[in-house]
């Protein structure tokens, strides 16, 4: 019999390699190309009321998206993700405690409309992306919402944001969400994904049962996670989330119950990689409480 | 539950009703919730009707009444998540940050807001205050929540509930169901003070048989103590001891335990039945 994940593989210190290389103790990875993931921060995107500049976080998504890239021009990254003609869907979360911020939405729009992408071609939107003829005929995908922990998954990033794809969202609660993964194998998603971005300017690292957000679980960290692979950033993502929980909440709860489905989304799955070790996360800006 | 929207007032104070009332049932509850819908369908969950208020400058907070079938299964939802002191409202209550949970009879209740300054949270409290007379009398708790021995026994920290989930969300014990929880299984989760400001915890399940209660020990002996011997004791990587222990249809599993003396003398001392 598999060995499940117990409390005593916590105890044993062994929680990384039963989880998963999510914690970096994976698949021999030398030699693959490595899945680049960027953490850009910057200490004035926020000010002393958590609002917003939009200014500074256009920057910080077009600073990481050129570096994600390798380009040096914003609107030369994006042409790279997406074509003009293309009609394009941004998949945001509009969980009203912790939504997408509209100043991401934005800054993501804008950078698609400079690449080319025609505004009436341009499908925002959460809950009703399957009958929404701009996410119904999309040939990319951007992925984008905040980062927290979640009641069941462990975890709320990029992976289960997409499930709002899904015939049946209940299908996919069983065993602590575990098969997320297979949201990106469906047909109106396969293939499409050109930019995952996990909002982490103030994520939730504790919740207090479902759809529970108070702001004494919340903190200003102030970054953005964005890749091309959504388990890998996620990965990322969860990283942050143990490192917070471990700091304010201690060792015995670093772990959200239980986030496996980033590790399947891997092993099970096969659409990206949660081996720390087969990810280059590039840092840029603030290094302040980095965590990661 | 539509009786709330008119015997739950829509002006509280300074406080007004916004937007339509919503009723949510077993098969709706997930469009309600983003994915924790389970937390609550592990119970009897059957509705739950929700109401936002406004407040004068803008703040809003957000009333749910989850009708959980019965008094113990409003206990269980309620019980599952303790963290703040209590608030005064109902059979038992909590408030911090600007959430208030309470239960009574069998309802469970929140009323939240993410502004969580002062003015908020008084709407708040008076938000569930007028609530409360709407919900009816008070119910008993579960009777597994009596067999616990009451020695050193934490109060305010007991759980009840049915499901793995649950369990997960308040004491991690395996990434699978190996004590095969479910709608049919009671449990109670206990918190027990053994010295030196140290806790112990009592996991007492009721199965609807005593051949299923046989089979999770071996089944969580064998994924989470291999090494126990007969008596299912085992010694755990920080020191500790758990154990596990059948009889007739109860499970008790203990953990954290000081020493093997300490697991059994809180197992003997659980009032089981008789039969």
């Amino acid at each position: 019999m598999k060995h499940p994940l117990t409390r005593r593989d916590f105890l044993k210190g062994t929680t990384a390699a039963v989880l998963g290389a999510s914690l970096g103790f994976g698949q021999d990875s030398s030699g693959a190309k490595k899945a680049r993931v960027v953490l850009v921060r910057r200490r004035d995107v926020l000010d002393e009321n958590s609002a917003i500049n939009p200014d500074v976080l256009q920057g910080m998504l077009d600073e990481a998206v050129m570096k994600l890239l390798d380009e040096t021009d914003p609107v030369k990254a994006f042409g790279k993700l997406v074509k003009p003609g293309e009609t394009v869907g941004i998949k945001t979360n509009v969980w009203s405690y912790l939504p997408t911020p509209r100043e991401l939405e934005s800054a993501i729009k804008k950078r698609l409309m400079d690449a080319g992408i025609a505004e009436d071609r341009i499908g925002l939107d959460d809950h009703t992306v399957r009958t929404n003829p701009l996410f119904v005929n999309a040939t990319s995908l951007i992925n984008a919402r905040p980062l927290r922990t979640h009641y069941l998954s462990g975890m709320s990033g990029c992976i289960k944001n997409y499930i709002m794809f899904a015939e049946s969202q209940p299908a996919l609660h069983p065993d602590s969400c575990a098969d997320l993964g297979s949201l990106f194998k469906l047909p109106m998603v396969k293939g499409k994904t050109r930019l995952n971005i996990l909002c982490a300017l103030t994520p939730q690292f504790h919740g207090r049962g479902p759809h529970h957000f108070s702001r004494r679980y919340v903190w200003s960290y102030k970054g953005l996670i964005i890749g091309q692979d959504p388990v890998a950033v996620d990965t990322i993502g969860l990283r942050l989330i143990m490192a917070k929980r471990r700091e304010v909440l201690g060792k015995d709860q670093e772990l959200p119950p239980v986030p496996k489905h980033i590790q399947l989304a891997d092993t099970r799955h096969g659409i990206g990689t949660s081996d720390f070790n087969a990810i280059e996360l590039v840092k840029l800006g603030w290094d302040e409480d980095i965590l990661v | 539950m539509d009786d709330f929207s008119r015997s739950i007032p829509r002006k509280i104070g300074l406080l007004k009703a916004s937007g339509e009332d919503h009723v949510y049932d077993r098969e709706t509850l997930y469009d309600y919730m983003d994915g924790g819908a389970e937390v609550y369908l592990a119970f009897d969950f059957r509705q739950v009707w929700t109401r936002k208020y406004s407040m004068p400058g803008g703040k809003e907070l957000t009333v749910d009444v989850y009708d959980m079938g019965s008094p113990e299964e409003a206990f269980g939802i309620f019980s599952c998540d303790r963290e703040d002191p209590g608030a005064g409202i109902g059979q038992g209550s909590e408030y911090g940050f600007g959430l208030l949970r309470f239960h009574q009879g069998r309802f469970f209740v929140t009323v939240m807001t993410a502004d969580e300054d002062e003015e908020a949270g008084q709407g708040v409290l008076e938000v569930g205050r007028a609530v409360v007379k709407a919900l009816g009398p008070p119910g008993p708790g579960p009777d597994l929540v009596g067999f616990l021995p009451r020695e050193s026994l934490q109060p305010d920290r007991t759980s009840y509930f049915h499901g793995n989930v649950n369990l997960n969300n308040r004491y991690f014990v395996a990434g699978e169901n190996v004590l095969g929880l479910g709608r049919s299984t009671d449990c109670v989760f206990a918190e027990y003070g053994t010295g030196a400001g140290e806790r112990g915890y009592l996991l007492l399940i009721r199965y609807p048989g005593e051949e299923r209660a046989l089979a999770a020990r071996r089944s969580f002996l064998s994924s989470y103590a291999p090494e126990a011997g007969p008596e299912g004791l085992a010694r755990t990587e920080n020191k500790k001891w758990v154990s596990a222990s059948a009889r007739g249809s109860f499970l008790a599993l203990v953990f954290e335990s000081p020493s093997p003396d300490w697991a059994r003398k809180l197992v003997s001392s659980i009032n089981f039945p008789e039969k």
